[in-house]
């Protein structure tokens, strides 16, 4: 018995998007009310597979065709928990934006529903150029919502963005051929049963493709030096794009996670060894940057860019160490990034919007409508950034410190996470204080006060309570990610699953 | 003949580079194409090299070449096509908003709307 | 069991403050009262118990894999913080509903206070470690928001960020501290770390743990060289200062100290550090306290002159020394609270808390004279007071204190300490209430309503009577500093005599010394303003906005804006790891036979190295740069039909001439050249990294060719007939085996589509814009028609629509498919455009592309949907024959639907992305007077303020 629920987070979105296209322009209401539907039936799924992904692995072969030979779709813990954090992410922008957002240009809901099949696409796919190919559609939808809303500065760094991401991926391309041109596979399994059994005089071209996956990844996930494109776009981009960006962020770290734990993992080629050296200082020197930026920003949206910067470097600070324990508190805090991030760039959103024409910049002139609710939320959001108790901002960062206790890096990294720490409080201290308190707070003005804001004030509380319950809930939440870790690292298990009988170069 | 298409892998592939580096939008676009041509030649070489035995099954047509780089190539180039034409037009629309085609951002255009529902001509339809 | 309710009950019940606000001051500070009540009895019924010497524990777990409990336990220390906490809370909160001013909102007053009691209580009965790191920068947090209560006021939110930066900074070094004892001694709870000592006393990360916890307890107290922050923190409303920065919070550091004094307290480095750091805190807090003239500042310096003094105490690391540091604790508590809410009244009475102002108040407001003063004297340490006898045991230990193995040391900078804490307060009680009458003529002082005064009463008192008999305090003394040390106390009476020891030399020398120092204050505060003081604050302020600007500078130079840059940083990184990858593996050249170059091969190679020079070296002239590009995308596709590929040529070649027209639209509204911007140097570097990635890509290709290999392909031309039923392997493949990526293929199609449609909706600005490029002398097209063109072309539709059919049909058994399918009728469809004009071809062709684009992702979608209900995965083909005339027999396959799909993606982008720029063009032609831009109109540069209009357009 076929299990096609594994396959529906990417065919629903792309029927929901279709759909929206046949829908009449003027019927607003119709396209928020399937987008929406959508999006909770998305949500819903996702929940129903993570708990089918209990049973460990499961391959669904598309075409009906074995592996390696056709593309196979694979649901496991790792995958299921992707999908949850996109659906819960996806479920608050569309909310948020459904407010007005997405009547401030063509097709927002479209391009939203085919962004969000490019994710979920990559997070199921386990055949690597398959991957490719889910990361360009993720890429050119995200390229449109950038835009939306259109201006001069949308247009500009909207180009800088694609410019760069297709050099990404002309990257992309180049390690696919290689790994193909070594191994003669495209199946993520049976890669990882080849490159095994690679000889020895292909280990140099090995290494090359896969640092060159790891660069394409690393620009996705804003790793120093590749994180260019990130303050720029998410300045520039509309608001519920960019809280959906939060999880766009998190697919490179999940390729960089899947490829390590299933296709390179066991240190072959030295590889496993060679991404510790290389990602743990790259980690250390981004989240370095990202403190130093947010110390330094002179906007709430480079503060909130900035700090998303940072919290890619924890992560991959925590996961460079490939180990269970580390896996674990990664995906923990993954989960808490993306809640805080998509709450903070719809917070900024709606402070600014309050504050006429100084909008985000961080000047005490223009007093926030709301300052109490709008404030205290920042404080919130605040709080949960830099890690402060009791948000999941200070689980994740215990459980961080905790998995790298003991590994050679440790001392490094302790270090640069609660060094960077006190600049990011310094940073957030500032921004706070100047906007919401040397402005002074003024009352509401009316046009803030209607109920639209107070939804969009709602959509930003709900986040930061996700991040509440992430700490409350925290026992559980590390249960199932250090569940998600242990499935990871026994490659076999998905191997079995995917291909019960891997094809090797014998054969 | 491994060496020739080698080389021109590396021609193409080094042109692109360079045009990629210029201040231009359209030169950027044009070296993202050449970067693409090849890109997509060397996808295509890692099926390796054969002549006159096109992947299109005779009897005793075979051996054939390696169809499957073929495919991802012809993926390859329709999503290139794709990214190609949607980057021309953002730089066109670039250039008619700001008068210039330079794709570095002036603090001049850093300008953008906030909230959700904006005051002024929302009421547009998509 | 109900240990956890004294916690809660403040914590949750501030939220009653934050809905009652409504009901004014009243209403808040009698629900806030109400909740500390509460959590006070709660306490007091556990209370018995503890003072049996029985801890009252509570334990559920939280976050097991991190070590985080919810575990509490109350011991007499626990108890005996607990119950200063909530008692001293209590008044606090009636002293301030007449405190706060009817403008001031009341209900975040209360809330931030009782959510502040709360955080205090559970640092206190924390079992857990963590969980007290958790309490413990609450009460940073909330400290924060009550000094900065008023934030209108600069010094409040410099103060408030302050207190913040330094103790919730140094609450970060105490995570890590505590993460470290915790690792250590293999537990989080306290009552089994303490059982741990020698463990972690000998354990190499003894020494870093130690730092890191004292690091934070001491930013916590303000203890040297972090005092600074304190007296700034009195911005706050004196309620909150006289609670959070006397009586509490500022404890909590001692607190920690005393908490973990069995851990810690008999080792060398603890003396050796923490001894001289009480011991300077003591001085220079009191030192400066006899020279301000601010009544709070005096009390907040003074403050933490004693804090240091405490710390001394458990510094010696004696028994006795503790029992002395819980003493004065008590004590402290009592007087300084007192003090600060005189100083309080004095400031509501008179409007001023400036000293220089103020004098002889004892006739005005006598009860206020009369507490007052007696608190300073406890403080001071006069005799017949509570701070006296505290005072006493602290010269005690100093005593046989032996630093450096200088008896002498401690000894006298002890007794110099309370020298000076006598001065300052003999000074305040002086200058405030004695003398001739001073205050603001407008200020009419009297004394305040009880419910001001009564609550310093109630401490007062206390002070007297411990001053009289301390024999009172020393059940709950013992019981606590039993708790302090974690084990028997050494036998021990508090009294008022203890004969004529050196330490009463020593306070009797204190005593005549304080008023010997203000018989001659003036020259020495002459000389001291003449001595350089540096000013802690500005240091911080100064290396606070120093280090923001330095980053802003940072992050603006790095993060230019520049496109360029990013690329060249981020192709280097990769070039360089490439070249690291490679030379750090094994490699060993390939074996595989290598072909025969070609003389076309040859020919195409040198016009492909020909173009690419041309490109590179003459990329300024557009025109000339997209037709070599042209030219190289041909030779490319010529590969790949030399070396067998005919669908990718096909591809390839269709592709390229839509690109071509493409990019020749869009220079039409471009510039036609580009000017030299990058100099030589720069462009040498660049051509060099170039050259690398050049190079790297082709020894790549070359190791890779001249290798062999096993692919998975065997299998795709072995079932592509009998499995996917068609002969053309590579379409077979393409619709069928990996159907799926070309379902993600057509989507992104379809998306370029959409937003490039979107793009040009142009607005009238831009529109006029484009008109204007449109009107660019070197354009001709799109205007004229030429009459031969328009003819053929318009003969030609049929026939190339046919041509399409024909393609597609047979794309699954020959070269061709959907795709190539798609690009030709597209193209078909654009020559008219391009021929006849924009306006003739779009009268004629309704329909709408948008609609086509959907229908074919549509169309693909439910084929691949539709094999579910034949229980297979998705996008699971079937295939049978039909007999076509003319085309002949064709392998009808479910996949030549999907291929369809296809089909329809394709045209609708290429008649979509073309079209709409054809549109633009177009509007360059006819383009209305009314808006024709005036003469010498530059195109308008969005600028601040937000131009809504513009943002509405996409």
């Amino acid at each position: 018995m076929v299990n096609h629920w594994i396959i529906v987070p990417v065919v629903l979105p792309a029927l929901t998007a279709v759909l929206l296209l046949f829908l009449p322009r003027e019927s607003v209401v119709s396209r928020r009310v399937v987008s929406v539907a959508s999006v909770l039936a998305l949500a819903g799924i996702s929940v129903a597979l993570w708990g089918m992904a209990q049973q460990g692995p499961q391959a669904y072969a598309v075409g009906d065709w074995p592996a390696p030979f056709g593309i196979v779709v694979v649901l496991d813990r790792l995958s299921a928990l992707m999908l949850l954090a996109a659906s819960a992410i996806a479920l608050a922008a569309v909310l948020y934006a459904i407010i007005g957002w997405d009547r401030r240009g063509a097709h927002f809901h479209t391009l939203f529903h085919f962004q969000l099949l490019g994710i979920n696409g990559a997070f199921l796919t386990g055949d690597i150029f398959n991957l490719f190919v889910f990361f360009e559609v993720l890429l050119i939808a995200s390229y449109g919502l950038v835009l939306h809303g259109g201006g001069a500065w949308r247009l500009k760094s909207g180009f800088q963005y694609a410019a760069v991401n297709l050099i990404a991926s002309t990257i992309f391309l180049f390690a696919v051929g290689l790994l193909y041109g070594i191994t003669g596979t495209l199946n993520m399994a049976d890669l990882a049963v080849r490159v095994a059994a690679l000889p020895a005089q292909d280990h140099a071209l090995l290494r090359v493709g896969a640092l060159l996956l790891f660069v394409v990844f690393a620009v996705k996930c804003a790793l120093v030096p590749f994180h260019w494109w990130l303050p720029s776009a998410y300045s520039a981009g509309a608001a519920p794009a960019t809280a959906l960006f939060a999880v766009l962020t998190k697919v490179g770290a999940y390729a960089i996670i899947r490829m390590h734990t299933l296709v390179f993992a066991g240190d072959a080629a030295g590889i496993s060894g060679t991404l510790q050296d290389l990602l743990v200082p790259a980690a250390a020197v981004t989240l370095v940057a990202g403190a130093i930026g947010v110390l330094g920003s002179r906007s709430m949206l480079q503060l909130a860019s900035y700090s998303t910067v940072a919290s890619m470097g924890t992560l991959l600070l925590a996961a460079a160490g490939l180990g269970a324990e580390q896996i674990s508190a990664a995906l923990y805090y993954l989960l808490h990034s993306c809640l805080i991030g998509a709450a903070l760039f719809l917070l900024v959103d709606l402070v600014a919007a309050g504050r006429g024409r100084v909008a985000d910049r961080l000047l005490p002139e223009a007093p926030v409508p709301q300052a109490l609710m709008l404030g205290g939320l920042f404080f919130l959001c605040g709080m949960a950034m830099v890690g402060m108790p009791p948000l999941s901002g200070f689980v994740g960062k215990v459980a961080i410190l905790d998995g790298l206790r003991g590994t050679d890096d440790a001392v490094l990294a302790w270090a640069v996470i609660l060094g960077t720490g006190v600049l990011l409080l310094v940073g957030f201290v500032r921004a706070g204080s100047t906007v919401f308190w040397k402005a002074g707070s003024a009352v509401s003005r009316s046009d803030t006060a209607r109920p639209a804001a107070r939804r969009a004030g709602l959509v930003v509380a709900a986040l930061v309570a996700g991040t509440a319950v992430l700490s409350a809930l925290g026992g559980a939440v590390l249960e199932a990610t250090d569940a998600t870790a242990a499935e990871l690292l026994d490659r076999e298990l998905y191997i079995r699953a995917v291909a019960p009988a891997a094809s090797s170069p014998e054969s | 003949m491994e060496m020739l298409v080698a080389s021109a892998i590396g021609i193409l592939t080094g042109a692109g580079v360079y045009l990629v580096l210029r201040r231009r939008t359209l030169t950027v676009v044009v070296g993202l194409t050449l970067l693409s041509y090849g890109v997509n030649l060397f996808l295509f070489a890692m099926g390796r090299l054969t002549i006159d035995r096109p992947p299109v099954l005779t009897d005793g047509g075979a051996p054939y070449s390696d169809p499957l780089p073929q495919a991802l190539v012809l993926t390859a180039i329709v999503i290139s096509f794709g990214m190609t034409a949607l980057v021309v037009v953002l730089a066109l629309r670039g250039f008619l908003d700001t008068g210039t085609d330079d794709s570095a951002i002036r603090e001049a255009d850093m300008v953008r709307g906030f909230g959700p529902r904006h005051l002024g001509t929302e009421a547009r339809k998509d | 069991m109900y240990v956890p309710l004294v916690v809660l009950i403040p914590t949750l019940g501030a939220v009653l403050p934050a809905l009652a606000g409504r009901q004014g001051r009243a209403g808040c500070a009698a629900v806030a009262a109400t909740a500390s009540l509460a959590a006070l009895t709660v306490l007091l019924s556990v209370a018995p118990a503890v003072m049996r010497g029985e801890p009252v524990g509570f334990h559920v777990p939280w976050i097991p894999q991190i070590g985080l409990a919810l575990s509490f336990f109350v011991d007499g220390l626990g108890l005996f913080f607990a119950a200063l906490i909530l008692i001293m809370g209590v008044l606090v909160i009636v002293y301030g509903r007449y405190y706060l001013a009817p403008s001031d909102p009341p209900g975040r007053f209360f809330a931030s206070l009782l959510l502040f009691q709360g955080a205090m209580l559970g640092i206190v009965l924390s079992d857990n470690i963590i969980l007290m790191l958790v309490f413990w920068e609450l009460t940073s947090l909330s400290s924060f928001l009550l000094i900065g209560y008023w934030n209108h006021l600069a010094e409040s939110r410099q103060g408030a960020r302050m207190a913040l930066a330094i103790t919730g900074g140094g609450g970060l070094a105490l995570f890590a501290g505590v993460l470290l004892l915790g690792g250590i001694a293999g537990t989080y709870e306290l009552s089994e770390i303490i059982g741990r000592a020698d463990a972690v006393q000998s354990s190499p990360l003894f020494g870093p743990a130690l730092a890191l916890i004292l690091l934070g307890a001491f930013t916590k107290s303000a203890q040297f060289p972090f005092h600074f922050w304190l007296p700034h923190a009195m911005a706050a409303p004196t309620p909150v200062s006289a609670y959070l920065h006397s009586a509490t919070m500022v404890k909590a550091g001692i607190f920690l100290l005393a908490r973990l004094w069995p851990v810690f307290g008999e080792t060398e480095a603890w003396f050796l550090t923490v001894a001289p750091i009480g011991l300077a805190t003591m001085l220079v807090g009191a030192w400066i306290a006899i020279f301000k003239d601010d009544l709070k500042a005096v009390l907040a310096y003074s403050t933490v002159s004693h804090l240091g003094l405490i710390t001394m105490l458990l510094g010696f690391g004696t028994k006795m020394a503790a029992v002395a540091a819980v003493l004065h604790i008590l004590n402290h508590a009592l007087f300084k609270a007192a003090l600060f809410m005189s100083a309080g009244i004095v400031d509501h009475e008179t409007g001023t808390r400036s000293m220089a102002r103020l004098g002889g108040l004892r006739r005005a407001m006598p009860v206020t004279a009369a507490l007052a003063v007696t608190a300073a004297a406890a403080m001071a340490g006069v005799p017949l007071l509570n701070g006296f006898v505290s005072k006493e045991m602290m010269l005690e230990s100093a005593s046989h204190a032996v630093y450096a193995g200088q008896a002498w040391l401690v000894p006298l900078l002890a007794t110099l300490g309370a020298l000076f804490s006598v001065a300052y307060s003999a000074r305040l009680a002086g200058m405030v209430f004695f003398g001739e009458e001073r205050h603001p003529v407008d200020a009419h002082p009297h004394d305040p309503p009880a419910g001001m005064w009564l609550p310093v009463a109630v401490l007062v008192v206390p002070a007297i009577v411990l001053g009289l008999w301390p024999a009172l305090a020393q059940p709950l003394v013992e019981v606590v500093a039993a708790a302090v040390v974690g084990g028997d106390l050494p036998e021990f009476q508090l009294a008022l005599w203890h004969g004529l020891t050196p330490a009463l030399g020593m306070s009797v020398a204190a005593l005549l010394g304080g008023v010997a120092i203000l018989v001659v204050y003036s020259p020495i505060d002459r000389i001291r303003i003449a001595l350089p003081r540096p000013e802690a604050k500005a240091i911080f302020d100064a290396s606070v906005r120093g280090g923001a600007a330095a980053s802003q500078a940072l992050v603006r130079t790095l993060q230019n804006e520049d496109l360029t840059r990013y690329a060249l940083v981020i192709m280097l990184a990769t070039v360089a790891l490439g070249v690291f990858g490679f030379l750090t593996g094994p490699h060993g050249a390939g074996t595989r036979a290598m072909l025969e170059p070609s003389l076309p091969a040859v020919v195409g190679w040198g016009v492909l190295a020909v173009a690419c020079g041309i490109a590179v070296v003459r990329h300024r002239d557009r025109l000339l740069l997209l037709l070599v590009t042209a030219v190289a995308g041909l030779v490319v596709s010529l590969t790949f039909l030399h070396f067998s590929a005919p669908d990718l040529a096909l591809t390839q070649i269709s592709v390229e001439v839509v690109t071509t027209i493409l990019l020749l639209l869009a220079l039409n509204l471009l510039p036609k050249t580009t000017p030299r911007e990058t100099g030589a140097p720069l462009r040498m570097a660049h051509a060099g990294l170039a050259g690398a990635s050049g190079l790297g890509a082709g020894l790549l290709a070359f190791a890779v060719l001249t290798r062999d290999y096993v692919p998975i392909s065997d299998y795709h031309l072995a079932q592509a007939r009998p499995g996917g039923g068609g002969t053309n392997v590579v379409n077979v493949i393409l619709v069928d085996f990996r159907g799926y990526d070309t379902f993600g293929e057509i989507i992104v199609l379809g998306i370029a589509a959409l937003v490039i449609f979107a793009l040009l909706e142009l607005s009238a600005k831009a529109r006029r814009a484009a008109g204007w490029a449109a009107r660019a002398p070197s354009y001709r097209t799109g205007s004229a028609h030429p009459i031969m063109l328009v003819v053929t072309t318009r003969l030609l539709l049929p026939l190339v629509l046919t041509a399409g059919v024909y393609i597609f049909l047979r794309g699954h058994n020959l070269p061709g498919g959907g795709f190539i399918a798609g690009i030709v009728v597209g193209i078909a469809f654009i020559m008219q455009y391009v021929a006849s004009g924009y306006a003739w071809a779009d009268e004629r062709f309704h329909f709408d592309p948008q609609r086509m684009i959907a229908a074919g992702v549509l169309l693909a979608g439910l084929t691949g949907v539709g094999s579910w209900a034949f229980g297979h995965p998705f996008l699971t083909s079937t295939h049978g024959h039909v007999h076509i005339p003319l085309i002949g027999d064709v392998e009808l396959a479910s996949v030549l639907l999907f291929d369809l799909g296809v089909f329809l993606v394709v045209v609708g982008t290429v008649l979509l992305a073309l079209a709409t720029i054809a549109a633009v063009e177009s509007i360059g032609d006819r383009r209305p007077a009314d808006d024709r831009p005036a003469a010498g109109e530059r195109r308008p540069i969005p600028a601040r303020p937000v131009r809504i209009e513009e943002e509405e357009r996409v």
